[in-house]
């Protein structure tokens, strides 16, 4: 994997954070040289056979690494996963995550895993029981898990260790209700491999997806000793491979699938019983732990890409937040939170999904209105967040309109703004969801409050009916937004939506773009970005007059941002002299090459700020030393006196920051590139 | 010259009056002169013959248009002119100016035409000028460029700038009031106010539960049985937790629904600009109007909204809009966004390429970094 200078040192300055000097000293040379043996790294360490191999062993078990055996010579090549590194940054991102969606004890375990590396699930589940115990001890809820001898609290305390304690209280209802410990363990563990959190490791996944496809395609080769022929041959054997391919991808997903099977099932019985199915994550364990109880030496890991999808979604709902408003955005997220059960990763693979799958671009997966309304937390009032308009300013059929066809993004570099979806059947004004039609009825303003007495008794709906409509007024309000947060892609179930990510994250790479060059270089700098972003090539005499700017301020900002790599410039000369007065001067916005330098930066800056954390530390060494000591830590007022606990609390200050600040950048990289 | 011909043309010239008596910029083809019906159908030979003369008396004066020849009517008051022009330098130069219009001539395009040399062409500008036939002006495009134009006419839009240009210079302060104009008439007619005490609005529901809104679709035994899944217990802390946080108190604006038709279009705001004549006695149309829209477009602003066939505006990011009228420029336009490189000290170093460990400057020793931490 090809990776930037700045990559490459934000990855070993990460393992270095959180796993210590010798595997990212190895990793370092492997990111540098590319595969080797255990010889050519320990040649170009200089470190010792053993002390190479210690280092691998704990960069394999982080999954750091991947790893090869040549099956003639037996010689095994390690080759560094970048991408694995990089991830590492995100790991404060997923605690929270996980705490936020599966409580603290999924937090827990998904913390346990993640320090491990991988483990097995018997593991696990002693690993819970202790740190429960622990826990209910010591009452300190968060502080407790962070205990690992690794550095890794320095990231409980970005994620501020004492909001979740409240749920405390909870898990002693859980207690009383007579679940013990182990249950519980069995339970969050089904919960998160359900939801594909946790993952299986496979063999497979020590090794570099080029190689098990290299394997893969030699396998089929052997089928055709002669060489592929023919068109017809290619195909069929392209096919085969992708089907091979898949199929080893599903392993992993086995015993997803299996507990997922046990989850609908209770799902499906609990709603028979409710009629309405609002217990959604709660379940007696019995089923899903037998299933458990035969897989007791699974080894498990964190999926990253199924964590990447969630937390695309948190991200995904803050744009809804700062774009639309609080209201919509929770609505949003809720939707987001349902579809992506369908969703196993961010970018879609093209190794195993081709063209030939392309109908389900247009089939994906989608949401129903009601699967939403099922999932909304009673705490949104739906009821707000919308402004009321007279009712004759609202075109319902627009509102309503169903797009079946996502919209298509505009292939060149320098214009990339979205067109409206390209209907290419049922383009006919007909084609619009009727259940709007029923929701003016029941006057999401509330104007004809006496008709939604009225209709209900009618239809016999409900009191939920008009709550429902009325989160549909924030789905549609969604769906007309500029960005594209959903596509209303159907008529069943008062709705049917689905969310076109390709195109939205486009758009939102713009969002960041802008907010970039707004704070750098004004509104007026953005204003020419834009103008040439949409227009193309323009000459130097031409965007004054669109821009309404002197010619002079044109200019100074544009060499300004020039200089800062945002625009590039390219000189025409009118004759053969060369003259300046004589050239024209293009200023274009080359896109592609803005992002990958934008995202390049980012990478850098995190680098920076972790390198100033080093700094700090060694500025302060003698009294996080101190702090370190088994004694003083957690009692850390009382044991470090007068200037040094003030000293202290101003580091854990400034790791705070400059932590946080990693992470924010991260946001950056994973809108650009991840998502 | 006889009779004949002289009524013929006098016919044609009066024929031509009428037919661009409401368009004077009216050029005139060889067909158009035929169709008039003055002439003999297809004697394009008398044609010919009467052109020739009004062109010489000047009342035609012929134009290059779309690759052939075509005229254009002068009136006999600008014609008379002419006569009063003594040397021949005067009558190709004046002619030149002439044609050109309220767009004018430039002097070194005269020259290149005319093939003069530049004394004499300066020598005939000036005797034009002292007969105040012509004079000098700039325009914005060129400051430097020496312009020339028939006395009488002002100067197009396009070389005095339209109503962006005071004086020949970018009036920049009325474009940000302008702007500021159309941002605050985009915002109240593309955004609903919502005063933050919305009991009024919401008590025309009474069906609506308020308070503690139960889950879902949950039935109404399972509401009186009140027993709530734990996990939204929790979720209530979060959202709690994420109300609405607003830099601007009280009153926020918030979206409108989906389907909204009212948005402003360009017309609109044309509208209510020429009403509320802030345009300093200015001419606004449209397309001056939707300059200014479409600079707000691309400050990220405000965006299109497509109603039917027709494009309306409203503002983005709505609700971290200040609700009240403030200026574009002003600091409290609204929340403005940020991320991680806006944050970071790197995002706007200006050393940041020269920055490495063991370089010239560093993040150990940086005091961007310092200034950051403090
Ligand atoms: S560390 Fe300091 S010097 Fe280096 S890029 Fe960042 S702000 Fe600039």
């Amino acid at each position: 994997m090809l990776v930037t200078k700045n990559v490459a040192e934000l990855c070993v300055l990460l393992i270095r954070e959180l796993y210590g000097q010798l595997p990212s000293r190895i990793f370092a040379d492997l990111l540098g040289r590319g595969r080797s043996t255990v010889v050519q790294i320990a040649q170009h360490t200089s470190l010792n056979f053993r002390q190479v191999r210690h280092g691998i062993a704990v960069l394999i078990q982080l999954n750091l690494i991947y790893h090869n055996t040549d099956p003639e010579s037996g010689i095994v090549n390690y080759e560094a996963n970048s991408y694995a590194a990089y991830n590492l940054t995100r790991t404060g991102k997923i605690l929270d995550m996980v705490r936020n969606k599966y409580g603290n004890h999924g937090y827990t375990l998904v913390h346990e895993v993640l320090v491990q590396g991988h483990a097995k699930i018997s593991d696990l589940v002693k690993a819970f029981q202790v740190r429960r115990n622990e826990q209910h001890e010591g009452a300190n809820g968060a502080n407790g898990a962070s205990q690992n001898g690794t550095s890794h609290n320095g990231h409980n305390h970005v994620n501020g260790n004492g909001v979740t304690n409240g749920t405390d209280d909870l898990d002693m209802v859980y207690k009383d209700e007579d679940f013990d410990i182990e249950a519980q363990a069995f339970d969050n563990l089904a919960q998160l491999i359900a939801a594909g959190i946790l993952e299986p490791v496979t063999p497979m996944a020590y090794q570099s997806p080029q190689d098990i496809r290299s394997t893969v395609e030699q396998e089929f080769m052997a089928d055709y000793p002669t060489g592929l022929r023919g068109s017809k041959q290619t195909s069929e054997f392209e096919r085969n491979v992708r089907d091979k391919l898949r199929e080893i991808q599903g392993e992993s997903t086995r015993l997803k699938r299996k507990l997922e099977l046990e989850f609908t099932y209770e799902l499906g019985a609990k709603r028979r019983k409710l009629t309405n199915g609002a217990a959604a994550n709660e379940f007696s364990g019995a089923k899903a732990r037998s299933v458990l109880l035969e897989e007791f030496d699974t080894v498990l890991r964190v999926n990253y890409d199924k964590c990447m999808v969630e937390l695309r979604n948190l991200r995904l709902k803050r744009y809804a937040e700062d774009l639309i408003g609080n209201i919509t955005a929770q609505v949003y997220e809720t939707l987001l939170a349902v579809l992506s059960k369908k969703i196993p990763r961010c970018q879609v693979d093209r190794s195993i999904e081709v063209e030939e799958d392309n109908d389900d671009a247009h089939t994906g997966p989608r949401v129903t209105t009601q699967e939403v309304f099922e999932q909304l937390s009673s705490a949104i009032d739906v009821s707000a967040g919308i402004g009321f308009p007279s009712e004759d300013t609202i075109d319902i059929r627009r509102a309503e309109k169903i797009r079946r066809y996502p919209p298509q993004l505009k292939g060149s570099t320098l214009h990339q703004e979205l067109e409206e979806g390209e209907e290419i059947v049922g383009s006919d004004d007909e084609d619009y969801d009727h259940s709007g039609e029923a929701a003016a009825n029941y006057g999401y303003h509330g104007q004809n409050g006496s008709d939604d007495v009225k209709m209900q008794t009618d239809d016999g709906l409900p009191v939920g009916a008009a709550r429902l409509h009325q989160m549909r007024q924030h789905l549609l309000i969604l769906a007309e937004s500029k960005e594209g947060f959903v596509r209303h892609c159907g008529g069943r179930d008062f709705g049917e939506w689905t969310v076109d990510f390709e195109p939205l994250m486009q758009h939102l790479k713009f969002v960041e773009l802008d907010t970039i060059i707004e704070n750098r270089f004004g509104r007026h700098g953005l204003r020419l970005t834009r103008i040439l972003r949409e227009k193309g090539k323009i000459d130097d005499k031409t965007l004054p007059s669109l821009a309404l700017m002197k010619k002079p301020d044109v200019h100074v900002k544009m060499a300004e941002m020039e200089m800062g790599g945002f625009l590039d410039v390219q000189e025409v000369p009118r004759d053969n002299n060369r003259t300046a007065a004589r050239t024209i001067f293009f200023w274009f916005f080359d896109l592609d090459r803005t992002l990958q330098r934008t995202v390049d930066n980012t990478c850098k800056s995190m680098v920076r700020c972790l390198q100033r954390l080093d700094v700090e530390r060694l500025k302060r060494k003698d009294v996080l030393a101190t702090a370190e000591r088994k004694d003083v830590r957690g009692n850390e007022e009382t044991m470090l006196r007068g200037y040094a606990y003030t000293e202290y609390v101003q580091f854990i200050d400034v790791e705070k920051k400059l932590l946080g600040q990693v992470m924010r950048l991260d946001d950056i990289v994973a809108v650009f590139r991840d998502y | 010259m006889d009779d004949q011909t002289s009524i013929l043309k006098s016919q044609l010239y009066d024929a031509c009056q009428d037919a661009c008596s409401n368009n004077p910029d009216k050029l005139f083809s060889q067909e158009d002169l035929m169709g008039l019906g003055v002439l003999p159908p297809k004697d394009v030979k008398k044609l010919l013959q009467i052109i020739q003369l009004l062109t010489k008396e000047r009342l035609l004066a012929p134009v290059h248009f779309h690759n052939s020849l075509a005229w254009r009517l002068r009136s006999e008051a600008d014609a008379a002119k002419y006569k009063q022009l003594t040397t021949e330098d005067q009558m190709l130069v004046y002619e030149i100016i002439d044609l050109a219009g309220a767009e004018g001539a430039w002097q070194q395009d005269i020259k290149k035409r005319l093939n003069l040399q530049d004394i004499a062409l300066r020598k005939a500008l000036k005797e034009l000028e002292s007969k105040r036939f012509i004079h000098q002006f700039t325009t914005v495009e060129n400051a430097t460029k020496k312009m020339w134009i028939k006395t009488g006419l002002q100067p197009s839009a396009r070389a005095t700038g339209g109503p962006w240009f005071t004086d020949q210079y970018l009036d920049e302060a009325f474009i940000d009031v302008l702007q500021s104009v159309v941002m605050r008439l985009i915002k109240e007619k593309g955004s609903y106010r919502s005063t933050g005490e919305r009991s009024a609005a919401r008590s025309v529901s009474p069906v609506l539960p308020k308070k503690g809104v139960i889950r879902g679709g949950m039935s109404e035994a399972a509401i009186k049985s009140k027993k709530r899944s734990v996990d939204a217990m929790s979720r209530d802390d979060a959202a709690a937790a994420a109300g609405p946080v607003s830099k601007f108190r009280g009153a926020v604006r918030i979206p409108l629904p989906a389907g909204y038709t009212d948005y402003p279009t360009t017309e609109d705001i044309t509208a209510s600009l020429v009403e509320s004549q802030v345009a300093k006695g200015q001419p606004l149309k449209t397309e001056h109007v939707q300059e200014l829209i479409d600079i707000l477009v691309w400050e990220n602003r405000i965006e299109e909204v497509r109603m039917g066939d027709q494009v309306g505006y409203r503002a983005v990011r709505i609700s971290k809009q200040n609700p009240e009228y403030v200026k574009v420029d002003s600091e409290d336009f609204w929340e403005p966004r940020t991320n991680g490189l806006t944050t970071v000290p790197c995002g706007k170093c200006p050393v940041f390429e020269l920055c490495e460990e063991g370089g010239p400057v560093w993040a150990g020793g940086c005091e961007y970094f310092d200034k950051w931490l403090a």
